[in-house]
C-alpha cells in the first residue's frame, strides 16, 4: 500500500494502463482461441457425418441382401493404413464385422450399439497416445426377406492434425497479440511522457528558481496548468516584493533614526572642552541608542528560512567579502585561506549570509594579526562555516556573554562581542548554532556556525 | 587636500564640512548625487566622502560614474543601514573604505588620513625627506627635529608636494587641490606660499627642498622613504 502511494503520477498511469491493456488482450486471446477451437470442432463433426453418409452410400447388398462393405472405398483415406480416418461397421443381429483398411492393426472396438437414427460423437483415447473423435451412427437395413437388420456405423478421425492446427493458430495469435501489446505499451509510455511533460517542466522550473538560475517559472504551460504556474509566479513575485518592501522600510527606518543620531554625535564631538562631562554622557547615550536601533533592525531584517529560497553559492559570497575586506584592511596585508567547496550552498537570504560572514570575517581582520582562514563543509546535512584568525582569541567570559541567550542589546560586550551578537541574532532566526573556540592551525579565535539541514 | 563631500542631510554636511576645513582640507560639499558627480568630474579631488543614501543619483552610482571617468581618488562611503550588502556593493563600485553612521569625527579624520597616505603610496603617517619631517595625522612639520610654524595654506602646499614627492606638480593642479572652487586662483598667491615655505624650510638655502621647473610646476626634490 505504502509502495503504491509512493508511485509517481507517471508510474501510476503506466501501471493502470498496462493492467487494463493486459486484461483486455488476455480476454481477446481467450475469446479468439475458443472461437477457433469450436469452429474446428464443428468442421470435424461435419466431416464425420459426411464420412458416415459416404459409407452408407458405398454399402452393397450381400448374401440375402445383408449389408456388405466393398473391399475398396472411394475415399482413399479409408484404404490407406494409418491415414487417420477409420471406419467400422457392426451388424447387431448378423454379427457382421467390417473394418476399413486404414484401421489395420488398430483395435477399433469402441462401437456402441446404437438405435436406428441415433448418433453419438465422442472422443476416444487409443493406445499409443492416439486420440480420435468418433461418430457412432445407428441404421436399419432391410434384407431380401424383409427383415430389418440393425447396423452401427462408426467413423473415427485422428485428432492430432486438428490439435496441431489449434496449436499453430495459438502461436500465431500469441505472436500478434504480444506484438500488439508491446507496441501499445510503448505508445502509451510515449503518450504519457508527452502528456505529463508540462508537470516535469514545472518541477524543473522550480528547481531552477531554487538554484538561482531564474526568478520565475519560465515557459508556457498547457491550459490545465497555467492557472497553477501563474499563481506560483505571482506568489513568488508577491513574496519577493513584500520582502523587498520590508527591507526597504527597515532601511528607511534605519536611515531616519540614524541621521538624527549622527547629528547628535556630531554635536557631541564639537562640544566645548569645558563641557567634557556632558559631552561624554551625550556621546555614550548616542552610542547606546545606536546599538539598540541597530540590534532591533537587524533582528527584524533577518528573514530566516523561507520556502523557495535560492541556493546561494557560499564560496562566492566569501570571495566578495574577502575582496572588500582586503581593500579596507589593505595596510594590514591580510592573507586569506579560503577552503569552501564549490558545491556548498546556503538556502536563505543573501543579506543574512553576508551579515553572518561579514561580521565574523571583519572581526578576524580586525583582531587577527594577518592571517584569516574561512572553511566550510556539510556536516550531516548541516551547513557549517568557520572563520579563524591568528590573533589573541576571545576571552571566555566575553564568549559566554555572547552565547547566553536573551542578553540585552544595550549590555553588549565591547570588542568582538558586537559583531558576534549580530551573528547570534541571525542564527536564532535560522535555528542555527554558534561555537566559539580556538583555532588549532592559526592559534587565534575560531568561530563556527552551523545551520540546520533543510 | 581637496575633499568631495556628498551628504544630503544639511545638519550633518555643514558641521562636517566646517570641521574638515578647520582640519586643513579644502571642501566641496554637495547635497545630492548629481551635484556631487559634477564637482567630482570638474575638479581634481584628493578624497571623497559619499553618503550611500542620496536623492536623485545614489551614492553607489556616483562612485561608479566617477571611477568610469578615471577618477582614482580614494572614496569613503557613509552608510546609515550599516549592512554588509551595502558595504560590499559600495566597495565593489570603487569605494575604498566605509563608516557606519553615527560616527565620531575623530574616527572619520583618522580614516581620511590613512586613505590619502595609502593612495599616494605611503605606509606610515610620517613622511621624512632629508631634514624635513611631515606628520600627516598631527599635521605637524619639523626641521631637524625642531617644530616649524606654518600657516594652514603653507601646510597644505607642503603636504601635497611631499605626498607626491619626486613628481612634478603643476601650478594649476596645486591650485586646484588647495583652493575651493570659488576662491581666488591667482597663481601669484601660490608663488608667495612657495617662497615663504622655502624660507622656513631652508633658511640657508643649502639643500633646496622645493624645485621650480619653469613652465611645468614644482617638485619636492628630497628623497623620501615610502
Amino acid at each position: 500500500m505504502v509502495l503504491i502511494r509512493r508511485l509517481s503520477i507517471h508510474q501510476r498511469l503506466l501501471l493502470a494502463a498496462s493492467l487494463v491493456l493486459t486484461a483486455f488482450l488476455g480476454f481477446t486471446g481467450l475469446a479468439l482461441d475458443k472461437a477457433f477451437r469450436s469452429s474446428a470442432g464443428e468442421a470435424l463433426q461435419a466431416r464425420l457425418y459426411s464420412s458416415v453418409y459416404a459409407l452408407l452410400a458405398a454399402a452393397e447388398e450381400g448374401e440375402e441382401g445383408a449389408l456388405t462393405m466393398p473391399p475398396v472405398l472411394t475415399n482413399p483415406r479409408f484404404n490407406r493404413p494409418d491415414s487417420g480416418l477409420y471406419a467400422r461397421v457392426v451388424g447387431q443381429q448378423t454379427g457382421y464385422r467390417w473394418q476399413s483398411a486404414s484401421g489395420l492393426g488398430r483395435e477399433l472396438d469402441f462401437v456402441r450399439r446404437m438405435a436406428p437414427g441415433e448418433a453419438k460423437i465422442e472422443r476416444v483415447e487409443l493406445p499409443g497416445n492416439e486420440a480420435v473423435m468418433s461418430l457412432n451412427f445407428g441404421v436399419v437395413w432391410e434384407d431380401f426377406n424383409g427383415r430389418e437388420l440393425r447396423y452401427t456405423l462408426m467413423v473415427a478421425e485422428d485428432l492430432a492434425p486438428q490439435l496441431e492446427q489449434v496449436a499453430a493458430f495459438r502461436n500465431t495469435l500469441m505472436l500478434w497479440l504480444g506484438g500488439a501489446a508491446v507496441l501499445l505499451l510503448l505508445a502509451q509510455g510515449l503518450v504519457l511522457r508527452w502528456g505529463l511533460s508540462p508537470l516535469r517542466q514545472v518541477a524543473e522550473a522550480l528547481t531552477d528558481i531554487e538554484s538561482g538560475h531564474s526568478e520565475q517559472l519560465e515557459g508556457s504551460y498547457p491550459r490545465e496548468l497555467s492557472p497553477l504556474t501563474s499563481n506560483i509566479n505571482s506568489l513568488i513575485r508577491h513574496a519577493q516584493a513584500r520582502q523587498q518592501r520590508y527591507r526597504d522600510s527597515l532601511g528607511d527606518l534605519a536611515h531616519s533614526l540614524k541621521t538624527p543620531l549622527a547629528i547628535l554625535q556630531g554635536l557631541a564631538d564639537q562640544a566645548d572642552p569645558v563641557e567634557r562631562e556632558q559631552q561624554q554622557l551625550l556621546s555614550e547615550q548616542v552610542g547606546r541608542m545606536n546599538q539598540i536601533v541597530g540590534h532591533q533592525l537587524q533582528r527584524a531584517a533577518a528573514s530566516g528560512r523561507t520556502s523557495l529560497a535560492r541556493h546561494l553559492p557560499v564560496g562566492k559570497v566569501v570571495g566578495r567579502l574577502a575582496d572588500t575586506l582586503s581593500k579596507v584592511y589593505s595596510e594590514k596585508g591580510v592573507t586569506w585561506q579560503i577552503e569552501i567547496p564549490e558545491t556548498l550552498n546556503f538556502k536563505g537570504d543573501e543579506g543574512d549570509l553576508m551579515e553572518l560572514l561579514g561580521n565574523l570575517m571583519e572581526n578576524a581582520c580586525k583582531y587577527g594579526r594577518s592571517r584569516v582562514q574561512v572553511t566550510g563543509e556539510l556536516d550531516q546535512g548541516r551547513l557549517c562555516l568557520r572563520v579563524s584568525d591568528d590573533g589573541a582569541g576571545i576571552p571566555s567570559e566575553e564568549a559566554d556573554a555572547v552565547l547566553q541567550r536573551g542578553h540585552r542589546a544595550d549590555q553588549r560586550q565591547p570588542g568582538q562581542g558586537i559583531g558576534l551578537s549580530v551573528v547570534m541574532d541571525i542564527l536564532t532566526a535560522y535555528g542555527g548554532r554558534l561555537e566559539i573556540g580556538r583555532s588549532e592551525v592559526l592559534g587565534g579565535a575560531a568561530i563556527t556556525f552551523c545551520l540546520p539541514a533543510t | 587636500m581637496r575633499v568631495l563631500l556628498v551628504e544630503d542631510e544639511a545638519e550633518i554636511r555643514e558641521p562636517l564640512a566646517e570641521r574638515l576645513r578647520r582640519q586643513g582640507y579644502t571642501v566641496d560639499a554637495a547635497a545630492d548625487g548629481r551635484e556631487g558627480l559634477f564637482l567630482g568630474r570638474e575638479y581634481g579631488m584628493d578624497l571623497g566622502i559619499i553618503d550611500i543614501g542620496l536623492p536623485e543619483i545614489s551614492g553607489i552610482e556616483v562612485i561608479r560614474e566617477l571611477r568610469k571617468l578615471d577618477k582614482h581618488f580614494p572614496i569613503l562611503i557613509l552608510t546609515a543601514r550599516g549592512n554588509w550588502q551595502d558595504k560590499v556593493e559600495g566597495l565593489e563600485a570603487g569605494a575604498d573604505d566605509y563608516l557606519v553612521k553615527p560616527f565620531h569625527i575623530e574616527e572619520l579624520l583618522a580614516r581620511l588620513n590613512a586613505l590619502v597616505r595609502r593612495s599616494a603610496g605611503w605606509s606610515q603617517p610620517v613622511i621624512s625627506g632629508g631634514p624635513v619631517q611631515l606628520d600627516t595625522s598631527a599635521q605637524r612639520v619639523t626641521l631637524e627635529g625642531e617644530p616649524i610654524d606654518l600657516t594652514a595654506y603653507e601646510y597644505k602646499v607642503l603636504e601635497y608636494l611631499m605626498l607626491h614627492a619626486g613628481e612634478v606638480v603643476s601650478k594649476s593642479a596645486l591650485t586646484e587641490h588647495i583652493y575651493e572652487q570659488d576662491w581666488d586662483k591667482d597663481s601669484n598667491t601660490l608663488e608667495v606660499f612657495v617662497r615663504r615655505l622655502r624660507k622656513k624650510l631652508d633658511p640657508q638655502g643649502s639643500y633646496q627642498p622645493i624645485e621650480t621647473l619653469r613652465g611645468r610646476g614644482y617638485r619636492f626634490a628630497l628623497e623620501c622613504k615610502r
